[in-house]
């Protein structure tokens, strides 16, 4: 007996054994990558005369460098940035390799590259939905003096705006390269057009009409969802209010009053009447059906319901929309899906320019060499086209000198869709020339049209980004307690909703809400007497 | 002979179990690499940790990683659930591990026996991602399977989703389902090492099949099923998070019954990724799980010191 104990204690340890060892393997495979692009780092040998020079910095010694993007490699994207190389080996005596982050995995990865020292130079970043305030936290990004920037990206410090790079400033010093375009951050729906006109709108341009419609929907369709949850964003839209960057839960805790930059208050709101009147009225949408119990558990993509046929709506943004919408119709005609803005009375906010951008890596090798790359992508039509739409011949051809018309391979690149996001540059970038259009590539242009001739006053706190740095723990403890009670208040998927509202209320300010608002509006105050 | 000490006894005893050092060299080897040497990581709970200086080079913390745990309101209710799931969870997989095992090795038919382990094994290999996927198809409120069965038969529907009270109930289902045909595993080789010279004498003397279970097979393999038991007792701290992660994900609603510290410090810590507050869970998950062991192990050595683990 004693000696089978033993056995099996063996047995039981070889078995552990092995899979810790089977964890480890992939982990070489970076070292050796890390390994190799040391290999070029050589001392400069500045002294050659004829040396190649960049924008007047001397570039003769060859050096590869690593760029970290989000998404998926697309099947041709080698090809493109075969291209690339071709114009940077020229022009800056370098090459880019490029790695993928998966939307996935960049969640938890990101750090990990800069914990675990990954010899890379570039990475994309954004404000809030890509990492760039925690990396910035934790001291993983080179800083970008302004010097610095333009010495060795001159091109792009002519272009970029001024109020991009403040609002790229964390603690007064830049982090990374602000995209330059006028991106709405607006949410539009997606909607059936047939149902609109069976219940006769002709358009959903306020909070009640989408409400309405939704009843609609919802009391009349069988098997059928109005939308995919709660329009938490709509409701608190159609008041003026947006989310402040960089609080906890993306900043729906608390809210600002956008239209108004008079207006230096925030809205916390749990202590906001509106906030507790829309959770009553998204109980009574979930109760009439507008969407589905599942909600909290569901993993659909927001299009799935849309183009299945099983929701009326969809809302994300005008972009996403359009395909989608475009889709559908293709799929259904009988449909007729359009667009809809339900918060069409308000003016519009341009997304800030931090939404999309590209950062160094502060254990960089070759910052400089870097930014003149980043210098290039942003400022180069060729390697810009490039990078956006792919190779010309190929995947489009040229119309005139700023559009561009998509062959038929443009399914191996794709536009727009290989995380080219961070270098978007408005003053050169090519526009898609349609040949036939239809009712909704009208509609979209028209709502378009409306935003652009709509934008609203900058508001003092529209740059401004939360450092969480002086109350980690609160943010950790609020964000422990929010997804208990958000999802499902907003969702309306509460027995109770002043019980369940009163107690998120007090979880809420156990966990520190209270010293999250008091340093947030420490350094709003900062932030507004500094700009 | 009367025991040699000091220096010299202990190297010559070093030379004379040489071979059996050697051999007993990589797994020492191992050990200390893999999990010795990780430990020292254990400092960052204590420090406020920055990509430039590392985990040596950050800056102390003090206590203040662990404090974000207590203040989130919600310490007391993750602990509780964690114990008491990973009590649920051994006290029934251990039960019908056991019965599986016993039942399997008391079918005639080797046929039949094998192909029912290995439909019985099967769900161990299933992700718990793709069981996440199957259990919303199977309990959705619109289009699971249940439901429409529920319907079919005339009954009303049930909205498993917001329905938390029932998740215990179907979180050690799928718990079960998915580690029965591994967890038997240990328990049929224990059954097979069992000298079936007692089951002949047994036969003799007319036992009937109950009594050659009860008597012999569960005493038999009684040092297994404590070994076993010590072990899933160190873990009793740590909630299985893929598991959780994938049937509950971010559904709030049911997190009361559900919630436990891994997803918790998961939710928390995602958004900023601090490493030194995850490493101040981890420690005090670790601290908790090495007390519960010491203690288990002590109440098993006063019942039998052979089945202690050491």
């Amino acid at each position: 007996m004693k000696m089978f104990k033993k056995l099996v204690s063996l047995g039981l340890g070889m078995t552990l054994s092995m899979g810790m060892l089977a964890g480890c393997g992939s982990s070489e495979e970076a070292k050796s990558d890390s390994v190799a692009s040391d290999a070029p780092k050589q001392e400069a040998q500045a002294d050659a005369a004829g040396g190649k020079t960049y924008n007047g910095v001397d570039v003769s010694e060859h050096v590869d460098l690593t760029m970290y993007l989000i998404g998926e490699r697309t099947p041709d994207f080698d090809e493109v940035y075969g291209k690339i190389n071709e114009i940077l080996e020229e022009k800056l005596n370098c090459s880019i390799n490029v790695e993928f982050l998966s939307w996935g995995e960049h969640d938890t990865k990101y750090s990990m590259l800069f914990s675990s020292q990954e010899d890379f130079d570039l990475i994309f970043t954004a404000s809030s939905w890509c990492h760039y305030e925690q990396t910035v936290a934790l001291g993983g990004f080179y800083e970008m003096t302004p010097e610095f920037i333009q010495t060795y990206a001159p091109n792009i410090w002519e272009v970029v705006p001024e109020m991009a790079w403040d609002q790229a400033k964390i603690d007064g010093k830049i982090y990374m390269v602000p995209n330059y375009q006028n991106e709405f951050g607006q949410d539009v729906i997606a909607v059936r057009g047939d149902l609109m006109e069976k219940y006769g709108y002709k358009d959903i341009t306020s909070w009640d009409e989408l409400k309405n419609f939704y009843m609609d929907v919802a009391a009349n369709e069988e098997n059928m969802f109005a939308c995919g949850g709660g329009p938490t964003y709509q409701y608190w839209q159609a008041q003026g209010l947006t989310t402040t960057s960089g609080t906890p839960k993306g900043g729906e805790l608390i809210l600002y009053n956008t239209q108004d930059p008079s207006d230096l208050s925030f809205t916390y709101v749990m202590d906001w009447d509106g906030f507790l009147d829309y959770c009553k009225q998204a109980k009574e949408m979930l109760d009439a059906g507008c969407w589905s119990q599942d909600v909290l558990s569901s993993t659909d993509e927001r299009q799935v319901g849309l183009l299945s046929g099983k929701s009326a709506a969809m809302v994300w943004n005008l972009g996403s929309c359009m395909n989608y919408a475009k889709q559908a119709n293709a799929e259904h005609p009988e449909w007729k899906v359009t667009l809809c803005d339900p918060v069409s009375a308000q003016d519009k906010k341009v997304n800030s320019y931090i939404n999309n951008g590209v950062a160094i890596n502060l254990s960089s090798e070759n910052p400089e060499r870097a930014m003149m790359v980043l210098n290039e992508f942003y400022t180069n039509p060729e390697v810009n086209d490039l990078t956006r739409i792919g190779i010309e011949g190929k995947h489009w051809e040229a119309v005139g000198d700023d559009q561009y018309k998509v062959l038929d391979a443009m399914s191996g690149y794709g536009v727009d869709s290989n995380c080219n996001w961070g270098w978007t540059n408005c003053t050169i970038k090519r526009e898609e020339y349609i040949e036939d259009r239809t009712e909704l590539n009208d509609r979209h242009d028209a709502i378009l049209e409306n935003w652009n001739a709509n934008v609203k006053a900058e508001h003092p706190y529209d740059g401004f980004n939360f450092n969480t740095e002086p109350v980690t723990t609160q943010v950790a403890a609020v964000d422990a307690v929010v997804a208990t009670y958000y999802g499902p208040l907003t969702n309306g998927v509460v027995e109770d909703v002043d019980a369940s509202f009163n107690e998120f209320k007090d979880m809420l300010e156990a966990a520190g809400i209270r010293d999250i608002i008091a340093e947030l509006e420490k350094q709003a105050a900062e932030h507004v007497a500094a700009n | 002979m009367k025991k040699k000490s000091g220096i010299r006894g202990f190297f010559k005893k070093l030379y004379k179990y040489r071979i059996f050092l050697l051999m007993l060299m990589p797994a020492i080897i191992y050990t200390l690499v893999f999990a010795y040497y990780p430990m020292t990581g254990i400092v960052l709970a204590f420090k406020k940790y920055k990509y430039a200086g590392g985990i040596w080079g950050s800056p102390w913390n003090g206590l203040n990683n662990f404090k974000f745990f207590f203040q989130s309101g919600q310490a007391g209710l993750v602990t509780r659930n964690t114990v008491l799931y990973n009590v649920l969870f051994i006290i029934v997989n251990t039960v019908l591990q056991i019965a599986v095992a016993v039942f399997l090795t008391e079918i005639k038919n080797k046929s039949f026996r094998k192909i029912s382990q290995s439909l019985m094994f099967l769900p161990y290999f299933i992700s718990w991602v793709i069981v996440g996927v199957m259990a919303f198809n199977i309990l959705s409120a619109d289009y699971g399977f249940m439901n429409r069965l529920i319907e079919s038969l005339g009954g009303e529907r049930i909205s498993f989703y917001t329905t938390p009270k029932i998740w215990p109930l179907i979180l050690t289902f799928f718990n079960v389902w998915k580690g029965i045909g591994y967890g038997s595993v240990m328990y049929l080789a224990a059954i097979m090492g069992i000298d079936t010279s007692m089951y002949e004498a047994a036969a003799i003397d007319g036992a009937n099949v109950f009594q050659r279970i009860f008597k012999i097979t569960i005493p038999s393999i009684m040092p297994t099923t404590i070994i076993l038991f010590l072990m899933s007792i160190g873990g009793i701290f740590k909630g299985n998070f893929d598991m959780f992660y994938n049937l509950i994900g971010n559904n709030g609603l049911l997190y009361n019954y559900t919630d436990v510290i891994d997803t918790l410090t998961f939710r928390a810590l995602i958004t900023n990724s601090d490493y030194g507050m995850s490493a101040a869970i981890g420690l005090f998950q670790s601290v908790l799980c090495f007390i519960t062991v010491l203690v288990a192990n002590k109440l098993v050595g006063l019942y039998d010191k052979d089945y202690t683990l050491f």
